[in-house]
């Protein structure tokens, strides 16, 4: 048996999980503390990949990231290769996918946060920058790992945008839920069950993890 | 507010579903779609009786099928599934109701000037879309015509594998591979008008073969759509799109 997509779907989630905090937690951070018009237009676009079928979105990655789209265009003059069907657009649609899975907990954690810590902070001449790497972020950490498996865990089972943007390349693109898909259309469910058995007990561990930090009392 | 909102709500629980009211249910191998939705209007208009299709890949109908889908008649995309199919004693005996030909499409017109080998081995091809060579028949054959043209392994690095012949035509037709090994079928589809193609002679005729379930609820109106799949005005349509 081939265990080339697992080991890709491990790698998905990892980059997944540390490289979206840098969109989501900023994000989170405004939609909690900050009013201004149009937020509720920002949380409803924030919001929306969780929301849209993933072949929706898969499909409208999947034209943006194609080389007549601005996006898949400038990607491939700048570097020689294209976004659709590689790593990196995979990575790409796996960061929009998830970022409502980041978003939602961090926000919710931010917001239970206590005020008076906040206020004190700023009669102490704190910037808003400051206080939340100095007084948001280190008391908000619950939240922030609680997202961040929700995330790794949701990104190692992700199929349906994948399966459009991806096209199934070994060792690039073709990842353990596109490989189990494919085994069972190609009646290998001796290769199916062994790659779903791998699966199971990994994601069962995580949910575990998320209940023992949702049980945390702050 | 709240009252009008539930009884909409409730309303909508009770709007009829037209698919649970059919009188044959066909599993349809997503590549003669085009053709299908000129077939079964003809035979509805012939006969008064109502048809739903569902048209995805043969391997998933097949997995559907073999797990209790309550499907009358299964029209294939290969020999392979209903010989499996009667072989274990859940169809009828299967016959062969269309036989398909692969073809080289791209948006760019340019890329068919020359041969389809040519077009395969062309700088500006980068990504060529193929379908899935293991479960998707058309796959498989195009697979055949590389090899036999002896660019199997140079053209390695340039393909993205669609699950279905049908998602093969996806990648291409979006733009987001540079051509695609699709049916010849798609050509006649509104999308595939508006690129170029290519024959791909080396590639083997796909001979797809369908037959009547052994569980079909409806096995009489199955017989009669058997018996007009036969007829000449559905050889008509399926000469139409490309089929023998």
């Amino acid at each position: 048996m081939d265990w080339t997509p697992l080991l890709l779907s491990a790698k998905l989630a990892l980059l997944t999980t540390l490289l979206i905090p840098v969109a989501a937690a900023p994000l989170a951070y405004v939609l909690a503390f900050f009013r201004f018009p149009g937020k509720s237009v920002l949380d409803a676009f924030v919001t929306l990949p969780m929301v849209l079928p993933p072949t929706v979105l898969g499909f409208g990655l999947l034209i943006i990231f194609g080389p007549q789209a601005c996006l898949g265009g400038a990607w491939e003059g700048l570097f020689g290769e294209r976004l659709v069907f590689s790593f990196a657009g995979v990575l790409i649609a796996s960061l929009i996918f998830n970022l409502p899975f980041a978003v939602q907990p961090m926000r919710a954690s931010f917001e239970k946060l206590d005020s008076r810590l906040l206020e004190s902070s700023a009669i102490l001449g704190l910037s808003r920058t400051a206080a939340f790497f100095r007084v948001v972020l280190p008391n908000c950490l619950g939240g922030l790992a609680a997202a961040s498996i929700l995330v790794f865990a949701h990104s190692l089972g992700e199929f349906g945008v994948i399966l459009m943007v991806g096209g199934s390349i070994p060792g690039e693109t073709k990842v353990a839920s596109i490989a189990i898909f494919e085994a069972v259309e190609a009646l290998r469910y001796e290769d199916a069950f062994r790659m779903s058995a791998l699966l199971v007990p990994v994601s069962f561990v995580v949910l575990l993890i998320i209940n023992k930090i949702n049980a945390r009392k702050p | 507010m709240k009252r009008i909102s539930l009884l909409l709500f409730a309303a909508l629980l009770l709007l009829p579903l037209p698919a649970f009211a059919a009188d044959l249910f066909i599993a349809q191998a997503a590549n003669f779609m085009p053709a299908m939705k000129e077939i079964i209007p003809m035979f509805e208009a012939k006969t008064g009786l109502s048809v739903e299709a569902t048209y995805t890949s043969t391997g998933k109908l097949y997995g559907q099928i073999t797990n209790g889908a309550p499907f009358d008649l299964f029209l294939a995309a290969d020999e392979k599934r209903p010989a499996k199919l009667f072989a274990d004693g859940q169809s009828e005996e299967p016959f062969v109701y269309a036989k398909g030909q692969v073809v080289l499409w791209s948006m760019n017109p340019e890329l068919c000037k020359g041969s389809w080998q040519d077009a395969v081995q062309a700088e500006t091809t980068r990504k060529l879309a193929i379908a899935n060579t293991e479960t998707a028949p058309y796959g498989t054959s195009a697979m055949k015509a590389l090899q036999a043209a002896g660019l199997w392994d140079s053209a390695q690095p340039k393909l993205v594998f669609g699950q279905s012949i049908a998602q093969a035509f996806q990648f291409a037709s979006t733009g987001a591979a540079d051509a695609g090994f699709c049916a010849y079928s798609s050509v006649f589809t509104e999308e595939g008008g508006k690129g170029c193609f290519l024959a791909v002679p080396e590639a083997p005729e796909v001979i797809q073969a369908a037959c009547v379930l052994k569980s079909a609820p409806h096995p009489d109106a199955a017989a009669e759509f058997v018996k007009f799949l036969g007829t000449p005005e559905v050889a008509a349509v399926k000469a139409k799109y490309g089929y023998k």
